[in-house]
């Protein structure tokens, strides 16, 4: 790396540090923009396991930085060291504003919540998940692998995004039984699943299957599903790799708005007059305002805490105020960075927006005219149901047994908006190939509740 | 991370591999998609890829649009969350569709007329720019040298290129022939054809057009329609709906001839194109066999199509057939709907 960079990267680190963020230490590169393109596709990994859609994702993002349309200026991958890669080519200034904003992201990975149960050493992970495909694919032939990922990745969703903090009680001992070696398509003969209860057994063993409904359909298929050893692994590594990102996707406003604070503040200070200009235009398209702009929201609802808590904005007294004099209560008590990082600790995205998007903040930031304030509620709401279980429909696994034949019974927790059921009957069509047995989905169709059933 | 291939090219190439076998499954549907026939000039064609999405279980309605918080437009925030539209180069979505379909190469007549002086790294020197290396023949020396040497030992056969092994590319002034070629579409509008008639001879034509093009990059193009008589026409006017009066076939041949005549033969390869619905006025036809005897050997082909009507039909392809079928260079075929297209279209390129 260019040794000006290198300064820029020790003096931005210390002055990070001065403001009190904490980081592990985190590796630079600079990248050309083709190889910034693979490692976007990627999710951030130099490796991940051959799927074609990581060359479709690839593809996309080359060609719109070739037409000019975007460029990936930065990535930062959450493992440690901290990997952050840096588009060669890009003006000092708008390098020095990238290792700014990693140093937040970084401090971000470390200190909020909801990565405290994310492995660290991710880039092993994804190298051994990219190794037991391969190895899958030379085995039993890179087609029907390729095929059982397809598969695979339909459900790749069907996750608990929680389980990860779920105490669980210690697993009862049971001897697992002997798998013999075989060829996959006797495999089902010769190591049969395990047997689900039957009849005459049910008054013995009470236990229902899954004991109480989980929303972890990936975990419960790769432990139940009568499929190959081989394809068990494929959805654990898919598992695995869901419950890596959706930390990441369920704070993008709260950490995209933390890095943006954090480089600012950095940064600010330290411009000469001809860079002032450079960083306000770099500035303005960062926050321009299109859709849901998770830098522009996360950035000034986060000025805004700060504000607030230095202005003495909040506790009983002040909630008790009618709007027009919140917006010019003073009570200084200076505590607005301490709030700001027990928000960034403390918050992810659903709940940062339902405690912090006000009336006040919607009308100061142009979101909402007065006009339309009476709609805030609503329009709030829509969005906080946007960012709930990442915008996916919650869907919950109830009975693997269901009406004693064997077959897996779904339900959708159903609040309003209900499924796109093409793709739906797909992902059920999936299941059922898994399962081997006939699956059913308990929704809301056309305003009547539904059981969806494949096949 | 080191220069050169990355892994991903991998994925790429899998990705790719799955788009051509979609666009071959699926040519049928892209010969009549209208959408495309802007594309002539085009660089890049869509093609939407439902195939290719994984599903997923999602909510069916966009959430919290158009609200005020976070408007549309804006990426989904759950992974992969766009529609699956793979672009490939026009020639490369060409080539597919022509290999789907089976559609013959044209081969040049001659080799053209046209000739351009280009630089093209074609020689080998000895002395050159590191980019310019040519690693096959520089290895290619080392070997000799090695060999000669004594110093090859094959069970190691690790090559270090000295340097007087190292081989460059190196540039030569060289003449280009350029293969040209016209053609000339002629549309019968004496009536019957209606909106889906004309619709299929657009598609007919535009497909034409690019196959030929991906043969003859130099390609021009000429319109005529006719009636009783026949007229030049820009290539917008030609597919507008028209009615007309009786048909002379001949007089497209005729008009055709003369239009030709700016495009001698040594130096293009002459395509001739004339749909109609085969109606021709009594006494006609004799006269357009014999104008098309005197056109044929300066042609690299003729094609006719009939585009049948749902009103009875007419006899010049019978009479063609009964009097040229079987000559090198003609090309017949019927067309009765849209499921005539892929067969209809390899015929008319002489396959």
């Amino acid at each position: 790396m260019e040794r000006e960079l290198a300064h820029w990267v020790e003096r931005l680190r210390e002055r990070a540090e001065a403001e009190g963020l904490s980081f592990p230490p985190v590796a630079f590169q600079e990248v050309g923009p083709e190889e910034m393109a693979m490692l976007a596709a990627y999710g951030g990994f130099p490796r991940r396991y051959p799927h074609w859609r990581w060359g479709s994702e690839y593809l996309r993002y080359r060609e719109t930085y070739r037409y000019g349309l975007a460029r990936i200026y930065e990535l930062v991958v959450n493992t440690v060291p901290v990997q952050a890669y840096l588009l060669r080519g890009n003006t000092l200034l708008a390098q020095k504003v990238v290792i700014a904003h990693v140093y937040a992201h970084a401090d971000f990975f470390q200190n909020n919540l909801a990565f405290k149960p994310i492995p660290k050493d991710m880039l092993a992970e994804m190298a051994h998940h990219a190794a037991y495909v391969e190895r899958a694919m030379e085995r039993h032939g890179a087609r029907s692998v390729e095929e059982f990922l397809d598969l695979a990745l339909s459900l790749e969703n069907l996750i608990d995004p929680h389980a990860p903090y779920i105490q669980r009680p210690a697993q009862k001992e049971e001897e697992a039984p002997k798998r013999l070696p075989v060829r996959p398509y006797l495999d089902p003969y010769v190591n049969p699943p395990p047997a689900f209860p039957k009849e005459a057994e049910e008054g013995a063993s009470p236990e229902p299957l899954p004991p109480r409904p989980t929303r972890d359909i990936l975990g419960f298929l790769a432990q139940y599903a009568p499929l190959a050893p081989w394809q068990k692994g494929i959805l654990e590594i898919v598992r695995e790799e869901s419950l890596y990102f959706a930390p990441q996707a369920a704070t993008k406003i709260l950490n995209e708005g933390w890095a943006t604070y954090w480089h600012t503040k950095l940064l600010l200070p330290l411009l000469t007059p001809e860079e002032a200009l450079e960083f306000a235009e770099m500035q303005a398209n960062l926050l321009a305002p299109h859709g849901l702009n998770p830098y522009r929201l996360g950035y000034h609802l986060l000025k805004e805490v700060e504000e607030r808590w230095d202005k003495g904005r909040f506790g009983p007294e002040y909630e008790a105020l009618p709007l027009g004099e919140r917006l010019r209560y003073e009570r200084p008590t200076g505590e607005g960075r301490k709030k700001l990082f027990q928000v960034r600790t403390v918050y992810t995205d659903l709940n940062f927006l339902e405690e912090f998007l006000t009336p006040e903040f919607a009308l100061r930031w142009g979101l909402f005219s007065l006009e339309d304030l009476p709609r805030f509620a609503e329009a709030k709401k829509a969005l906080l149901f946007r960012l709930t279980n990442l915008g996916y429909p919650i869907v919950e696994l109830v009975d693997a047994n269901y009406q004693n034949r064997g077959e897996l019974l779904l339900a959708h927790a159903y609040e309003g908006v209900e499924l796109d059921l093409r793709k739906t009957k797909a992902v059920l069509e999936n299941l059922h190939r898994l399962w081997g047995r006939p699956v059913h989905l308990k929704t809301v169709v056309g305003g009547k509740e539904t059981l969806l059933s494949a096949p | 991370m080191p220069e050169g291939i990355l892994p991903i090219e991998r994925d790429l190439l899998r990705f790719k591999e799955i788009v051509r076998g979609e666009v071959k499954k699926r040519v049928r549907e892209f010969l009549t998609r209208e959408e495309l026939f802007g594309q002539v000039e085009g660089r890049l064609v869509s093609i939407p890829l439902p195939q290719l999405e994984i599903p997923k279980i999602v909510h069916g309605e966009p959430l919290g649009e158009g609200l005020g918080l976070g408007g549309p437009g804006e990426e989904a925030l759950g992974p992969g969350g766009h529609i699956p539209v793979a672009e490939l180069e026009l020639e490369e979505f060409l080539d597919l569709v022509g290999e789907a379909l089976r559609l013959p190469r044209l081969v040049p007549k001659g080799t053209g007329e046209v000739t351009e002086e280009a630089f093209r790294h074609t020689t080998i020197a000895r002395k050159g720019p590191r980019g310019l290396r040519h690693v096959r023949r520089t290895l290619k020396e080392s070997l000799k040298r090695a060999l000669q040497s004594g110093e090859y030992r094959p069970e190691d056969p690790l090559l270090v290129p000295e340097r007087e092994d190292l081989r460059y590319k190196a540039p030569r002034r060289k003449p280009i022939p350029h293969a040209q070629a016209v053609v000339l579409f002629a549309l019968d509008v004496s009536g019957s054809m209606r909106e889906e008639e004309l619709r299929l001879v657009k598609t007919l034509s535009f497909w034409i057009t690019l196959w030929i093009k991906r043969h003859f990059p130099r390609l021009e193009r000429r319109y005529l329609l006719h009636d009783a008589e026949a007229w030049e026409v820009p290539e917008e006017e030609f597919f507008k709906a028209r009615e007309g009066g009786g048909t002379r076939i001949s007089s497209a041949l005729l008009l055709a001839e003369e239009i030709l005549k700016a495009y001698p033969e040594a130096f293009y390869n002459r395509y001739l194109y004339h749909f109609s619905d085969g109606e021709n006025w009594q006494g006609d036809t004799p006269l357009a066999l014999e104008a098309l005897k005197r056109l044929l050997p300066s042609l690299a082909l003729y094609g006719y199509a009939q585009v049948e009507g749902p009103y009875g039909q007419g006899h010049f392809l019978e009479e063609v057939r009964e009097a040229l079928g079987g000559r090198e260079g003609v090309a017949l075929a019927a067309v009765r709907g849209r499921g005539d297209l892929p067969v209809a279209l390899r015929r008319l390129l002489g396959g």
